[in-house]
């Protein structure tokens, strides 16, 4: 355990190009947490506390309890190369050898990848940690893609190898192999992914860019290390040792010669890696396991391993990872890769900054990102709260990526509306503190310059869950997070006793600001809603509300998915509807958006503030939308990004400007509450054809032209067959063959469906993935369980929209029908959906 | 086809007939007889009793669907006043002989006055088309057509007037009482259920008989209500049972046995304050009676509330100019959200529609001063919600105090009273709110909000300042303002200040300024000048213009040609 001073930490902080920032990713289970703790009892600074105690990133005691990390946490540590000759192997010149890494440890379960999304954002590296056994998973797959979309350089250990050894046998070819398979799978995403600005990120073990190892033994080795170590015996390089100690490179032992050949006069050669790398390592497992008391001194002295005495007594497994952990220490192995491979923020930022930053790439924010300059002006990005132990105040956690944050200093905090040039949304207040954040523990410090992490105190009121602080006031936002889960289950929350009701309301906006992902509000029928990602996320969420946040007894409804109103084809006719006047008339109609543009709006490909000249490109090159359409387009809606288009489609209309305000203004009402079951709508595309206006303007105001516009949308919404959006997870189910059957059950029960089965290569596993409607996923993971004898591991995510089938929803005998006719009852609204003639004017 | 004929520029008549708040009951299908007529309109009381007060000037005010009857009715009544005057006339006549005496003792003057008055003909006169609502009284036009005394036909809200005497005539409805008891005998199984009867107005003179009905079945503990003027009573204008005058509480063992459906408002103020409401519906008379449920209605207007509690500007709708004590609403109102650091803007538009209120797109939310019964306003129509000053009250709590249990009141007089007790506790809550830890200091720009609808933060939810600035920039104004016109013609606005006009912070303006991307003629035209190779202005050279009257002008000296 290294112990530092704030002070000496401080000055570590100084110089960039020593500072690594990384998170760690994986599926859940592949053992971040637990590999974590071997970096942790090494090399962590301050906290002598609690040293060595398993899961220190854990935090929280339900995440000790289930064993499953739910927030994400940093913690710092100190690293130094073991030998000062290696800092030539970094990219860029370094010349000291102390190294802080700030190590960010996330959560691998797929509900809580909002934690992931806002580690990363923090991070310039990430240490993807892949099951040998297990291989890539699904989570593995979506951390990594979101990795490299935020330009994070990422290095792979391959994990839990122990279990490939005791528990599978496997031979050391077999093993390679399996080796080689995982790092092509891992490849293949990374490809997948190809950022030219980042460059080449696939991992190749010959260039010390993979680790080999177990988070529970503690133990881990690169090919690098094992070069070091054989370099100066066979008097070769270690770069070319690296290249010769993987792949298809052989060692004949009789002519002393390297061959890229796996034969020598018909005799099968051993591998390199297996003779060199894995051949120690398995010896050493099979005196220890099988207790070959004499082999073993004899290995340990070979192996130059000294044992302190009671260690000597040790057997079995007890003695193999005390053994283990001397040989091939993990955190050694780790920092050398992540100090070597992953980028200090002086290089990372540079190539970050165009995808961090919404403002033009040469005003003095940008360029201070750019160079990671401690001079420049602040900018600061928040990516979480942290609960504090102060009841309802919380840390903000942040990277500060130019300038340098200290106490004192007078902010200008921009939330995500943050407009340049206006006020809303912005707040000028003066940092409290700044502080180190260190697992479960905080350290005051006084200043924090560019490239670090540090959390703030005193600026939790202004920001719900992220934004920008700056100092400069010509200063744009640093990109707003986009999550790959979104909240769509929900569970509505009523007290138990009404005089708590102020206390679940203090409550349901603590929540809020303590997730990244969820959502809390109270709907058009006066429920309190806590919205999460999946059945768990909302499990924890509201166990926090109760237990935490609120801190009184809750009723809970059941969990419910929110639907969205949607057009299946085009409006059957023009809707028509005049003002209340009758003076105005406004003619529109409705066609469906295609899918990609939803969601190219949804991910914030095509938004509301993009220059709408290059926005119109967008669409017309991609999406083939008639350019002068897609110019004209005048708003997004609901709440003014969602994913419906308002188009202008008139020629020459007089006055249209004027009424412009109010139209969309209707457009918002509209598309916020459809007119089926007053859901949300999504993905329509509403095309004003003709305006007639009254030539006075006071005949053609507000008044006369918001209740309009709205009755026209929806008589154009009612005109083009209206249907319901459901959200649809997709699943990935992990299991062996002979549980198979037990899965389509279940999914055929639940209106799921499989579209890719592939066998994991090498193994009994099967890969199922699956389309279910959330609406039927609810206690899908227990059903599972029980009909595949617990075999089956499952995860969910929220995929995509996709039309409730059965039927039109106007008519009442269909299944669509029912479930609106449910929703309005609810609502207190009457059972059946007004006719399209409610909101159509005759000429 | 549609642009080629011109708009027509005239409403169509038959709007004027289409009431947008829906009639309650309409049912004037057949003529009335005219025994039917004199005793639904109780010309005999009415007439009684405008001789009685020697009311001069009556106005006759019905609702829309009586309107039919009003010629009718104003011609019976004014036969039967002459008729009255003369049979007072002949009989004072046959009096004055034996009077005399008496009289000449009495001061002569008055005597004369008394008589002259008795002498002149009433003037009656029909109000229709009410400017709020067929319940109220519509006092500013019998001012109008300077009335001393108004007859309200119809249902009322009977809220207190603040000018003038009225008199109400409910007309009655028939009512199928055999199916009444039977309903009654199925809803309330147990003969010693705690029942008050109520009805709606035109139902009420059933009662008595229902009552005695229901005593003969066996019934203990039924109470029958009878109306009082008196909005604000546990039972809105109903009388109570007298334990429950003592003690509020033990109206919760009661049942309300209601007559006719009643205004929603109603139901709301009941809710909390009984254990259940049974609807006995006059239209389709159903075996059991129905048991009312406000549970949604109340978390709907729950979610209005939550709605408006951020928003920054609010406009108060004046729903009625007759209702004693609205002036005081107005200004409890203004009042409750100027503290809260929030603007309010107040309207007076008559009848409130969709398209009224829609007109001012500023406005985030409507707070209707109006009677009990017609200021819950629940439509899906209204760009923006509209609510009751009970509701605001709930509405500007801090999320910290506010809770909805239930209890709602609609009568505003009833929230005048607590006024004053509340000033005191604010005060209280906001010196404990600046006592805050470390955390915060308070020199820097409010924190955002959250706005419970939508899980999001708001900033400028409070556009005026904190709820404990006021007073302080109310002294503050008369020292600040002072120095500032000294050279305001032409400031330099900084970026991000809220726009001010007068040196106040206007809300609007920054509406205009920020939110409206159409500002005006001329706002969308940018002037280009012509300009030359180093950038100046090319300006054009000056001639010599037309001058004289419109007969004949003429160019230059030109004079002699036009």
């Amino acid at each position: 355990m290294v112990n530092f001073t704030v002070d000496e930490i401080r000055s570590l902080m100084d110089n960039p190009k020593n500072i690594r920032n990384m998170s760690v990713i994986a599926h859940v289970d592949h053992g971040k947490s637990t590999l974590t703790d071997s970096l942790v009892q090494r090399a962590g600074i301050i906290s002598a506390k609690n040293a060595g105690s398993a899961r220190f990133t854990d935090t929280r005691a339900d995440e000790q309890e289930r064993g499953v990390t739910i927030k994400s946490t940093a913690i710092s540590l100190y690293g130094q190369l073991p030998d000062d000759e290696d800092l030539k192997d970094i990219p860029i010149k370094t010349e000291k050898n102390d190294f802080l890494v700030n190590l960010i440890d996330s959560p691998g379960h797929v509900d809580f990848s909002s934690e992931v999304t806002a580690a990363l954002r923090v991070t310039d590296g990430a240490l993807v940690v892949v099951d040998t056994i297990e291989g890539v998973c699904v989570q593995t797959e979506t951390v990594l893609r979101q990795a490299l979309g935020e330009r994070i350089k990422p290095v792979v250990i391959i994990n839990k190898v122990d279990r490939a050894l005791l528990e599978l046998q496997l031979s050391k070819e077999d093993l390679f192999q399996n080796f080689s398979r995982v790092i092509e799978s891992v490849n293949v995403v990374i490809s997948t992914y190809y950022d030219k600005a980042l460059g080449d990120c696939q991992v190749y073990p010959d260039k010390g860019t993979i680790a080999f190892g177990s988070g529970l033994h503690g133990w881990a080795f690169t090919v690098r290390q094992f070069a070091a170590r054989y370099s100066k015996k066979f008097g070769v390089d270690k770069n070319k040792m690296m290249e010769r100690l993987w792949g298809d490179s052989f060692f004949n032992p009789k002519t002393k010669k390297w061959t890229k050949v796996g034969t020598h006069e018909g005799q099968t050669l051993e591998r390199a890696f297996n003779q060199f790398c894995l051949d120690p390592i398995f010896r050493i497992f099979d005196s220890v396991m099988n207790f070959k008391t004499d082999d073993i001194p004899k290995l340990l002295e070979k192996l130059e391993i000294k044992l302190a005495g009671d260690e000597k007594d040790l057997e079995g497994k007890q003695l193999l990872k005390v053994v283990m952990r001397k040989f091939l220490p993990a955190a050694d192995a780790l920092m050398e890769m992540m100090i070597l491979h992953l980028p200090s923020p002086a290089t990372a930022q540079k190539y970050r900054m165009e995808t961090l930053y919404e403002g033009p790439p040469d005003d003095e924010s940008a360029i201070g990102i750019r160079d990671c300059d401690p001079k420049g002006p602040l900018m600061l990005y928040v990516s979480k709260m942290v609960p504090t132990s102060d009841k309802g105040r919380f840390y903000a956690f942040g990277r500060v990526f130019s300038g340098t944050a200290r106490s004192g200093l007078k902010v200008r905090i921009q939330g995500p509306n943050y407009v340049p040039g206006k006020k809303e949304d912005m707040f000028i207040k003066a940092i409290q503190r700044t502080i180190l954040m260190m697992g479960r523990y905080t350290e005051p410090i006084e200043d924090v310059p560019a490239g670090n992490i540090l959390g703030l105190v005193g600026i939790d009121q202004f920001l719900l869950k992220s934004g920008t602080l700056t100092t400069s006031e010509t200063s744009h936002n640093l990109k707003v997070m986009k999550f790959s889960v979104s909240p769509v289950v929900q569970r509505s929350v009523e007290v138990k006793n009404a005089n708590d009701l102020p206390k679940l309301v203090e409550g349901l906006k603590r929540l809020s600001k303590s997730d990244p992902c969820v959502l809390t509000y109270i709907n058009e029928s006066g429920e309190h809603v806590v919205a999460g990602a999946g059945e768990l996320h909302l499990e924890i969420c509201l166990k926090d509300l109760e237990e935490d946040h609120a801190g009184v007894p809750l009723r809970v409804s059941d969990p419910v998915v929110q639907y969205r109103e949607t057009v299946a084809g085009d409006s059957s006719m023009t809707a028509l509807s005049k003002s209340p006047n009758k003076h105005n008339r406004l003619y529109v109609t409705a066609t469906p958006l295609s899918e990609e543009v939803a969601k190219d709006i949804e991910n914030g490909k095509i938004g509301p503030r993009d220059d709408f000249k290059a926005r119109a490109r967008i669409l017309a090159d991609d999406h083939g939308w008639d350019v002068t359409d897609a110019r004209k387009i005048w708003c997004f809606g609901p709440d003014t990004n969602g994913a419906n288009l308002l188009v202008d489609q008139t020629k020459a209309v007089q006055y249209l400007n004027e009424i412009k305000d109010s139209v969309v203004s209707g457009f918002q009402w509209a598309t916020k509450e459809g007119p089926v079951a007053e859901e949300p709508m999504r993905s329509v595309r509403f095309n004003i054809m003709d305006v007639t206006l009254h030539t006075d303007a006071i005949h053609r105001g507000g008044g006369q032209i918001i209740p309009t516009a709205r009755r026209v949308l929806y008589a154009a919404t009612l005109l083009a067959d209206p249907g319901l959006l459901e959200p649809v997870f997709l699943v990935e189910i992990q299991v062996p063959e002979q549980a198979m059957g037990g899965i389509y059950g279940v999914l055929t029960r639940r209106r799921g469906h499989v579209f890719e089965e592939a066998q994991r290569p090498g193994t009994p596993l099967f890969n199922i993935k699956a389309y279910l409607p959330v609406n039927e996923s609810f206690g899908f993971n227990a059903d599972l369980r029980s009909n595949t004898g617990g075999q089956a591991f499952p995860q969910s995510v929220f995929d995509h929209w996709e039309v409730l089938p059965g039927g039109s929803v106007l008519s009442k005998d269909s299944q669509p029908g029912k479930i609106v006719e449910e929703m309005r009852k609810r609502k207190g609204l009457k059972p059946e959906v007004p006719g399209y003639e409610n909101y159509y004017d005759k000429l | 086809m549609a642009s080629e004929s011109a708009p027509i520029l005239s409403t169509p008549a038959e709007h004027i007939l289409e009431e947008p708040t829906p009639v309650t009951v309409q049912s004037s299908e057949s003529r009335l007889s005219e025994e039917q007529l004199y005793l639904q309109y109780e010309i005999k009381r009415t007439v009684d009793e405008i001789r009685n007060g020697k009311w001069k000037r009556i106005a006759l005010q019905f609702p829309d669907d009586m309107l039919v009857d009003a010629p009718r009715v104003f011609e019976r009544i004014r036969d039967d006043l002459k008729e009255a005057r003369k049979t007072a006339s002949s009989s004072q006549n046959g009096n004055v002989d034996n009077v005399a005496n008496d009289l000449a003792k009495t001061s002569l003057q008055n005597g004369q006055t008394s008589d002259a008055s008795d002498q002149v003909e009433e003037k009656l006169c029909i109000l229709g088309d009410t400017s709020y609502g067929a319940c109220c009284v519509d006092e500013v036009a019998a001012e109008h057509v300077d009335a001393e005394v108004v007859v309200h036909y119809g249902r009322s809200c009977l809220s207190p007037t603040a000018r003038l005497p009225v008199i109400y005539v409910f007309t009655t409805k028939p009512l199928d009482l055999d199916a009444a008891v039977d309903s009654f005998k199925e809803t309330y199984k147990d003969l010693d259920e705690k029942v008050c009867l109520m009805a709606d107005i035109p139902y009420s003179h059933h009662l008595d008989d229902l009552q005695a009905r229901l005593a003969q079945e066996g019934y203990k503990n039924v109470f029958k209500t009878s109306i009082i003027r008196d909005p604000a009573s546990l039972l809105p204008n109903r009388t109570a049972p007298t334990e429950v005058q003592e003690n509020p509480e033990a109206l919760k063992e009661y049942s309300i046995f209601h007559i006719a459906t009643p205004p929603t408002s109603l139901l709301l103020i009941l809710s909390s304050r009984i254990k259940a409401m049974h609807i006995f519906s006059t239209e389709s008379p159903q075996s059991t009676a129905l048991e009312a449920s406000t549970t949604q209605l109340l978390r709907r207007r729950y979610a209005l509330i939550t709605r408006l509690s951020t928003v920054p500007i609010f406009g108060i709708l004046i729903n009625t100019l007759s209702v004693s004590n609205y002036m005081s609403a107005l200004s409890h109102c203004q009042d409750l959200i100027r503290r809260a650091g929030k603007k309010s803007y107040t309207f007076v538009v008559g009848k409130v529609n969709a398209a009224k209120v829609a007109n001012f797109a500023e406005i985030g939310g409507w707070v209707v001063i109006g009677c009990w019964e017609s200021s819950l306003i629940e439509s899906k129509d209204f760009f923006r919600p509209i609510i009751t000053p009970f509701e605001l009250e709930v509405a500007l709590k801090g999320d910290g105090e506010r809770t909805w249990g239930g209890e709602w009141i609609g009568d505003f007089s009833a929230l005048l009273g607590k006024e004053q007790n509340e000033i005191n506790g604010h005060s209280h809550a906001e010196a404990e709110s600046t006592t805050q830890g470390d955390w915060d200091d308070q020199s820097d720009d409010e924190p955002p909000e959250f706005d419970l609808r939508t899980g999001r933060y708001v900033s400028q939810s409070r556009p005026m300042g904190r709820p404990s600035r006021p007073a302080v920039a109310e002294n503050g104004e008369t020292t600040a303002s002072a120095p500032a016109p000294a050279s305001s013609a032409l400031v330099q606005r900084a970026k991000g200040d809220v726009a001010a006009i007068g040196g106040q912070v206007s809300p609007a303006a920054e509406y205009l300024r920020s939110k409206r991307t159409w500002q005006g003629l001329g706002s969308d035209f940018e002037i280009s000048y012509e300009r030359d190779e180093e950038g100046k202005i090319r300006g054009a050279a000056m001639e010599e213009g037309r001058s004289g009257v419109a007969k004949g002008y003429s160019v230059g000296e030109d004079a002699s040609k036009s």
